[in-house]
């Protein structure tokens, strides 16, 4: 089916059949890879996207799903002036280490922000609680959300 | 697979007269997150998928009389961010705030949770304990069917293939209500499958009697079950820790009759019994936990 939805702030329309996942379509129709899979079963929280505002796992979702929606993926966080605000955090905080995580942790955040620009330690368990780092950098990723929830605009 | 239509009604109506004509050879997408395991397993078997999880009607969460109605399509964390659940289904709010992690709560909804017939669905205790119903439209007809007889068995849901969850009906928590929660036991606080859990709603006398209360457990048997002989032992009843341990015993004795003796029994007996005399302790005393027997 033909698939119309906003990504990363263009209207795009792609052909791809009906039992795709909306991972599949993001990686291997679209190219981007910055939306990685890790268990495709939705323990882990690697494919992490936004939909309409709210963070989704993309390897529970049918492509078809995303039709008429709004979709963020990591590659539409930066700006032509450079990382977002919050990959500025996580990358001053130390919360990347092998990385595989982090584009679906920066997804729940960039959601859990504008939700609430200034979560409490309970608001950012519970936006985090479905991602897994298998590198165990839970306490640096933590506090890279807690600054960038203190800093919305970033250093500059 | 490439094979699948997808179709995406835009009104009940709409939805109940698809499904009128090809609900043999569709299934029903709210959530989407049990179907797309079933699509990686390579057990989706159908032609159609029928989209209703952008349908209004199934959206409401409302007081009408003494009834709180909950749409089917209402996810899991829009029942966490309800007052209105809050107020009068407290024990489905904790439920659903412990549902999976974040991204599933965002899309995965009440009626997925219950038709999916999982016997750990972790709505059902909590839905059990108010009494609740499903409402169920087909394109003819409306009727109201108990959670008991929609699970025929695990994974197995009794309802026709033309016929769709609208709502949950379900009587409201009213203000002298003592007790009500929801607990669960998991190898991991999020995401996991529950292994057990419990949902409670209790009233008690001045003289700390029991004057009403509900009980269902999940997880550890077919279906789940609203456990009336666990309600009828302890009505009337003042509790204590000795008399909450000996009917903890008696539940998980009783799930040893509907299960059959398992492997996990070794595991599951004792810890039903545990997590019985935790959830009802507030019953015995206002702080403090309660010690192995």
């Amino acid at each position: 089916m033909r698939i119309h939805f906003n990504l990363n702030g263009k209207a795009i329309a792609v052909d791809a059949p009906v039992g795709t996942s909306a991972l599949s379509l993001l990686r291997d129709y679209l190219g981007l890879k910055g939306t990685k899979e890790g268990c495709g079963i939705g323990e882990c929280g690697a494919c992490a996207i936004e939909v309409d505002g709210k963070a989704v796992n993309a390897c529970l979702m049918f492509a078809a799903q995303l039709d008429g929606r709004t979709v963020l993926t990591v590659e539409g966080l930066e700006t032509p002036s450079g990382l977002h605000p919050i990959q500025e955090a996580f990358r001053d905080h130390h919360a990347v280490q092998c990385g595989y995580c982090t584009p679906g942790l920066l997804m729940s955040t960039h959601a859990l922000l504008a939700e609430k620009p200034h979560p409490d330690h309970d608001d950012i368990n519970t936006a985090i609680s479905g991602h897994l780092c298998r590198c165990t950098g839970y306490k640096n990723i933590v506090s890279a959300i807690e600054a960038a929830g203190k800093n919305p605009g970033g250093k500059n | 697979m490439s094979d699948i239509e997808y179709y995406r009604p835009h009104d009940l109506d709409e939805a109940v007269t698809f499904l009128a004509r090809n609900g043999a050879t569709t299934r029903i997408l709210a959530g989407g997150t049990d179907l797309m395991i079933d699509r990686r397993a390579g057990t989706l078997n159908t032609d159609c998928l029928c989209d209703v999880s952008r349908l209004v009607e199934l959206k409401r969460i409302e007081i009408i009389d003494d009834r709180l109605e909950i749409g089917a399509g209402v996810t899991m964390n829009e029942i966490v961010h309800s007052e209105t659940i809050a107020r009068f289904a407290p024990a489905l709010k904790i439920a659903a705030s412990q549902f999976a992690g974040n991204q599933i709560r965002n899309v995965a909804t009440l009626g997925g949770n219950v038709a999916h017939c999982s016997p750990c669905g972790d709505t059902v205790p909590p839905l059990l304990i108010h009494d609740a119903t499903a409402m169920v439209r087909s394109r003819s007809d409306e009727r109201a069917v108990s959670l008991a007889d929609m699970a025929g068995g695990p994974y197995h849901c009794t309802l026709g293939p033309s016929e769709l969850i609208t709502r949950f009906v379900l009587k409201p928590m009213t203000a002298e209500m003592t007790l009500t929660d929801f607990q669960k036991i998991g190898r991991r606080r999020a995401l996991a499958i529950s292994r057990l859990s419990m949902a409670v709603m209790a009233r008690q006398e001045k003289d700390r009697s029991i004057a009403f209360i509900r009980f269902a457990l999940g997880a550890c048997t077919p279906t789940p079950h609203h456990f009336e002989a666990v309600e009828s032992t302890l009505l009337g009843k003042i509790p204590t820790e000795t008399l909450l341990w000996d009917v903890g015993g008696k539940l998980a004795r009783q799930m040893r009759v509907i299960t059959g003796r398992r492997p996990s029994a070794v595991y599951k007996e004792p810890a039903i019994a545990g997590l019985f005399v935790r959830i009802l302790y507030p019953l015995v005393a206002s702080s403090g936990k309660p010690v192995a027997p």
